[in-house]
């Protein structure tokens, strides 16, 4: 009995990611199975929203997820839920691979190149308050003015500075911080009221 | 600001001031950004969910699965030369070194025990002539002693020689003593002759023998008892030494058996 609840991943009230990373630590390779069943498909589209070249993304998902499996024990479960530290892995690498690489000239020269079907994940298990967070996350971010959006995905899915993204828009700075600021208000706003 | 630094979209100067002030100590700063950081990772829902290949999935499985038997450690820096050289050369060195101190060792060893040997070998001789010293003096004394025993005067053929006793014992043997004996020159020695009643017969040639530095003499004759009954007579000549097979000078000495 106690062999079975060891290995059945009862553990109690422990978040199913927490208590899958706890099987990580002890080299359980069905709960890195379900770990990346449960979770691939949300890094491989941040990854390939960075990227915007599936070669690229499949590489870095494949690389965040060996790192998980081998550095499972610096996830610190006491300071944010795993899904958060997981996706901020994925973004650092993405973005990391992007500027290594000179992604953007590379996407210059690879505009002939057929990505893969994007499409919205068919559904599959997972936490109800993960989907609805996505839900929430997106329909807050639709609701922002079309520049104040533009901003703040230049800033999380291409690494941009304030200056940088003023450049890119060309928009003054202070209206560009302006923007960024008060957007994320809003979604942190929008996120606590309907929390 | 911290909401923007989580974002990293601030600039190098800015981004720079935000970390020290943190450094510096700001609780609230601190809980703020930790806040900031959970917001901005939502902002991953954004991009559409895509399924990636299976061959990722495929690719990651057999990865992991070969590591989940085996303990990741820092391996050794590979030296161009295996270990097991390493290894064979150091035997081989160790060998030869124990190959050779073992040697002298050995050498060493058997020399003690040849020298050893040798120091039995030459203790034993002695021991066997000291014993053989013994014997023949404790058989000289019975015969000397014994009453049974024959006196047989030797006079000498000189008047300025001493002259010699010998005593005969039928199971014992014969004994020469005498006293002042004269030296003898060059390789010179006394010789024993027993002189047959028969006056045809030749005179029986018996041991040679010298006086000792200080002129005494005490010799034994171990087995003269088959001839002596025949003996008429006992005579000691000077000999070349080796002795001789007839007397090839006067006797110096005479007795006869009684």
């Amino acid at each position: 009995m106690f062999l079975a609840a060891l290995t059945s991943g009862d553990y109690g009230t422990v978040p199913p990611d927490v208590a899958l990373v706890h099987r990580l630590l002890q080299r359980d390779v069905r709960a890195f199975e379900e770990l990346y069943d449960r979770h691939s498909r949300a890094v491989y589209g941040l990854v390939l929203r960075i990227l915007q070249q599936a070669g690229s993304a499949e590489e870095v998902v494949q690389d965040v997820f060996l790192q998980l499996w081998r550095n499972a024990g610096r996830y610190d479960e006491t300071r944010g839920p795993f899904v958060s530290w997981l996706f901020t892995l994925a973004r650092n690498r993405a973005l990391d691979t992007l500027r290594l690489k000179s992604e953007r000239q590379r996407r210059r020269e690879d505009q002939t190149e057929e990505f893969p079907p994007v499409a919205v994940a068919p559904e599959y298990e997972k936490d109800l308050d993960e989907k609805r967070c996505a839900a929430r996350v997106r329909a807050l971010m639709a609701s922002l003015a079309p520049q104040q959006k533009r901003a703040i995905e230049l800033a999380y899915f291409e690494g941009l500075s304030h200056t940088e993204i003023a450049a890119a828009l060309r928009e003054p700075l202070g209206t560009v911080k302006s923007w960024i600021r008060n957007g994320l208000l809003r979604l942190k706003e929008g996120m606590q009221a309907t929390t | 600001m911290a909401e923007a630094h989580a974002l990293g979209a601030l600039d190098a100067e800015e981004s720079a001031a935000f970390a020290a002030h943190l450094a510096a100590g700001c609780p609230g700063c601190e809980k703020a950004l930790a806040e900031a950081r959970w917001l901005v990772s939502q902002l991953a829902y954004l991009a559409p969910e895509t399924a990636p290949s299976p061959a990722i999935k495929e690719r990651l499985m057999r990865n992991v699965g070969a590591e989940s038997h085996v303990v990741p450690i820092a391996s050794p820096r590979k030296s161009a030369i295996p270990f097991w050289l390493w290894a064979g050369v150091a035997a081989l060195l160790m060998l030869t070194l124990y190959s050779t101190w073992n040697t002298h060792r050995l050498s060493a060893e058997v020399e003690r025990m040849q020298q050893q040997a040798t120091a039995e070998v030459q203790k034993r001789e002695k021991l066997e002539q000291e014993l053989a010293a013994s014997r023949q003096e404790a058989q000289m004394r019975a015969i000397l002693t014994n009453p049974e025993s024959t006196k047989i005067m030797l006079m000498p053929s000189k008047k300025d020689m001493p002259s010699l006793e010998a005593k005969w014992h039928s199971q014992l043997g014969l004994v020469v003593t005498g006293y002042e004996v004269p030296k003898l020159s060059g390789n010179r020695v006394l010789q024993l002759w027993l002189i047959p009643k028969d006056s045809k017969a030749k005179p029986m040639p018996s041991i040679t023998f010298w006086p000792e530095r200080d002129g005494k003499l005490a010799k034994l004759v171990a087995n003269p008892e088959e001839a002596m009954p025949e003996v008429k007579a006992l005579a000691i000549t000077e000999e070349p030494a080796g002795g001789s097979e007839q007397p090839t000078s006067t006797p110096l000495w005479v007795g006869a058996v009684s």
